[in-house]
């Protein structure tokens, strides 16, 4: 059995089986849902073994080989990325269990996460680059169906402009696609890789500015950001949680990192643009969060201040800048899906995300609240968890490559992050009430997801520890550091 | 080049319905526009004047057909765009429906509850 094809075909699977199973049973379809993730989650694993200690795995589908078939590839990157979608997307797909029990239709949401799933799993292991148009689109198009889920008029509104957004971004990085099968022949990554420094510099000038239009738009940087927060913060909670919790990184920042660091290799120019740009959303991101009144709101655009850091550790590249891209995309992808989850869950009790309509949470609800704060000092950069360490580790960077502006920015809007989070800790969780305090926590079954997720954000800083991080994370450091699509011989096959 | 530049005007001619008009369905059909403005590109790319089906029977040189046949490959792309492009099409309408129930309009400036 080829392993590399099984975290689609589960998922694909498994997105045609649940709705012919289980055509009315919502609960049915969720366990079964949670199940195929478990075996998606088993199968990353898998990967992982055989990829962390060095290598990657390469085959091709049908067996037809390179310039007939198409290629599939898991190296450190894809599979570290393959581990914490498969991981977060399991724990969300268990706290709606008891959440989406309020809406009508629930086996479609499955059927919907699980298409999702399996479109965001193909994007990590193709190595095809009309596969991995096919793969994001599946991801996208079941994204703007699950943001409009809850028919409300909000909702759809968000997802129409979010969808116009999208299908523009598709066409930008089609067009691209369409530049590189005329002046090259290929859609194969590394063929097209190889080709590359044979092209005029301004055909390749002209590809690449639609690439970073196309999936810049895909991952919300700022001049193109202003499709997220509305998606993300009118979506259902574990909607909210999956998309602003991998489907940007997978989507957006994952296939940024492939296009700029392995197929065009390290660019100055490309690179000059992520670093603009992501200090533009990390600012930007960062002053619009302050200024929100609504919970959801505020982590959406904190989302896209955090995307900024991510940008900017790629633009500055070298080991530093690339392992603290990593962790922080890691240590946000926890901590972003464990707030909107305790959003969520502030949501089902209270009937409201308005922070000025929110009064002493921490009364009625301990256990979201902490956890929240846990989500929230996870996101800030609180020292012995995960993103402290990542910025810090960027910061330095920063200073190292001569980005001295940069670096200063990245610890004002640090200290920027700390303070919308404390101001919405002090307004709406821990303020005080009048009458009586009776306590309204959430069922059990939606806390244990909760609690798992706020585990694996306590057990993020961990990751920087010399043995953890040679496993985990050096195989994926060095994958973006060094390794370029054009030296992968045609001839290396695995399996 | 001057079917390409064919091809880079229904572009912006679609873009520019997305971009400024406010009628949703305005904005669908300029979708669609831009749509098949990147379809048009790949056909155009695998095109051949004077080109043959790509398909080799017995009658035909294999000399003949490398020269005369066109790319096959840019339909078969151009076919699951064009699926991809129903996709959205229907979920925009569907959508746009929806939307005309809850806001009685097709103004995207009027459907602006959302804000910040």
């Amino acid at each position: 059995m080829n392993l590399i094809v099984m975290p689609v075909v589960i998922y694909l699977g498994a997105s045609f089986l649940v709705p012919l199973l289980f055509r009315r049973d919502g609960e049915k379809a969720c366990l079964a849902a949670c199940l195929f993730t478990i075996l998606g989650l088993a199968v990353s694993v898998l990967l992982a073994v055989r990829v962390f200690p060095g290598g990657r795995l390469i085959t091709y589908a049908g067996g037809w080989e390179n310039p007939m078939g198409i290629a599939l590839m898991a190296d450190g990157l894809s599979v570290l990325f393959l581990l914490v979608t498969n991981l977060v997307s399991l724990l969300v797909l268990l706290f709606s269990a008891t959440y989406m029990k309020r809406y009508t239709g629930t086996v479609n949401f499955y059927v919907l996460v699980l298409l999702m799933l399996a479109g965001m799993n193909g994007v990590l292991v193709s190595m095809d680059i009309w596969n991995i148009f096919v793969f994001f689109e599946i991801a996208s198009l079941a994204s703007f169906v699950l943001v409009a889920f809850g028919l409300g008029a909000e909702e759809m509104e968000a997802s129409l402009r979010y969808t116009v957004m999208g299908f523009l971004s598709s066409v930008f990085i089609l067009f691209a696609m369409a530049m590189i099968y005329g002046l090259t022949g290929t859609l194969n990554i590394p063929d097209f890789a190889r080709e590359v420094s044979c092209l005029p510099q301004s055909h390749l000038w002209f590809i690449v500015s639609l690439f970073i239009a196309g999936f810049g738009l895909k991952m919300a940087l700022v001049p193109f950001h202003s499709w997220l927060p509305d998606a993300h913060s009118t979506a259902p909670a574990p909607v909210s949680a999956l998309l602003s919790g991998i489907f940007v990184k997978v989507i957006g920042f994952y296939c940024v990192m492939r296009i700029s660091l392995n197929v065009f290799g390290h660019v100055a120019q490309v690179k000059t643009v992520l670093l603009l740009l992501g200090s533009l959303s990390m600012v930007v991101g960062g002053v619009m969060a302050y200024g929100q009144k609504n919970i959801k709101r505020m982590f959406a655009y904190s989302t896209i201040s955090q995307l900024g850091y991510c940008a900017i550790g790629i633009g500055i590249g070298g080991y530093l800048g690339c392992l603290g891209a990593l962790m922080h995309f890691i240590g946000h992808a926890f901590s972003k899906s464990l707030l909107f989850l305790s959003a969520g869950a502030v949501e089902y009790m209270e009937g409201t995300s308005e922070s000025e309509d929110l009064r002493g949470i921490n009364d009625r609800m301990p256990f979201t609240t902490l956890v929240s704060n846990l989500g929230m000092f996870g996101i800030a950069g609180v020292p012995p968890l995960g993103n402290f360490w990542s910025k810090l580790i960027i910061i330095l960077a920063a200073v190292g490559a001569g980005y001295t502006g940069i670096a200063l920015l990245c610890i004002l809007v640090a200290v920027l992050t700390l303070s919308y989070f404390l101001r919405l800790l002090r307004t709406a969780y821990y303020s005080r009430t009048e009458g009586k305090k009776e306590k309204r926590e959430v069922p059990v079954s939606m806390l244990a997801p909760m609690f798992a997720l706020g585990a694996v954000v306590l057990l993020t800083g961990l990751l920087l520890l010399p043995p953890v991080r040679s496993i985990i994370l050096d195989g994926a450091v060095r994958v973006m550091k060094d390794f370029s699509y054009r030296d992968l011989s045609v001839s290396v096959i695995a399996e | 080049m001057i079917i390409y530049l064919l091809v880079v005007l229904i572009f912006f001619i679609g873009l520019y319905g997305i971009v400024a008009k406010k009628n949703i369905i305005k904005i669908i059909v300029g979708i669609n526009i831009v749509g098949y403005a990147i379809n048009l590109l790949f056909i155009v790319l695998g095109y051949k004047w004077e080109g043959m089906a790509p398909v080799l029977t017995r009658e035909v040189e294999v000399s003949e057909f490398y020269r005369r046949a066109v790319d096959p490959l840019p339909q078969a792309l151009v076919l699951t765009s064009i699926v991809i492009d129903l996709a959205f099409l229907a979920f925009l309408s569907a959508l746009a429906i929806r939307l005309y129930e809850k806001y009685a309009t097709f103004d995207m400036d009027k459907i602006r509850r959302l804000r910040g």
